[in-house]
């Protein structure tokens, strides 16, 4: 049982939840952003997050399973986990919300304004689970840390 | 590994064990956003610790290893964390009680006198 691949689980855990924070910062910046660089309304995006295998497969957890119990306890590893990756960042097909302002320069010809489909209360839950997730991983990171440095002191004491 | 006593033995097995969990704990928080994962959990044969609670002085050792299973519920962040130092407490006791159980062999290479 190695207890150090398990930093690489929590750590790929904090990147996502990066990504998830960005995003979702991003969102909510840019909700009244009404022309981006290709001359379009800003599109909401979102994080599509998948597990994978240490080889990088997708895991399935039955195989996952399978794998570890062939082996014996020794052999047990945490490199078979499943660990998040950033699938990618996709822009959301929501069509935008019209509000009528005939004095804004980006006014089409009747006087609506096209916003971006951003939810502000959705995109702050994003926000608070985003975060909630990357302190749960920290947690797990630091607990992961102690329990080395306790198996380490086998045998210091006296 | 050195054979020291059937109790060491069985501790070192429940240590195994004890992190194993500790990193599928860990491995279910980092996948706790992925859509459709499914909590994964540790079974380890509550034998080896009737073993050692009932004296552990058996030859013995149960040898079915821990294993990994899948779950059908989803991972909530609280329970996870909750499971997470719950065990990791375990451990750091497991880990005093392994030092106890070779605090024996010192005394015998020290002829039972203060090492």
């Amino acid at each position: 049982m190695n207890l150090f691949s398990v930093f690489d689980i929590s750590s790929a855990g904090m990147s996502v939840e990066q990504t998830r924070l960005a995003v979702a910062a991003s969102n909510v910046a840019n909700a009244h952003t009404t022309k981006t660089t290709d001359g379009r309304v800003y599109k909401p995006l979102s994080v599509s997050v998948r597990s994978v295998a240490s080889h990088g497969q997708p895991a399935s957890y039955q195989d996952i399973a399978a794998r570890v119990v062939g082996g014996s306890a020794m052999e047990l590893s945490a490199a078979a986990l499943p660990r998040p990756v950033v699938a990618g960042v996709v822009a959301g097909s929501a069509p935008p919300r019209l509000v009528y302002d005939p004095g804004h320069p980006d006014a089409d010809e009747r006087g609506f304004v096209s916003l971006p489909a951003v939810d502000p209360v959705a995109s702050q839950l994003e926000l608070i689970s985003a975060v909630r997730s990357y302190e749960a991983n920290l947690a797990a990171f630091e607990i992961t840390r102690s329990l080395i440095q306790r198996t380490l002191e086998i045998g210091k004491s006296r | 590994m050195l054979e020291v006593s059937p109790t060491t033995e069985v501790l070192a097995r429940a240590l195994d064990a004890c992190a194993l969990r500790h990193s599928v704990y860990s491995a279910n928080l980092a996948n706790a956003g992925v859509d459709g994962y499914r909590r994964l959990e540790v079974q380890f044969d509550a034998e080896a610790m009737r073993a050692l609670v009932t004296g552990g002085m058996s030859a013995d050792v149960p040898s079915t290893p821990p294993e990994i299973v899948t779950t059908q519920s989803a991972v909530k962040l609280d329970e996870e964390m909750a499971a997470l130092a719950k065990n990791a407490l375990q451990y750091q006791m497991l880990t005093r009680m392994y030092e106890g159980s070779l605090g024996t062999l010192r005394a015998a290479i020290h002829e039972g006198r203060e090492a």
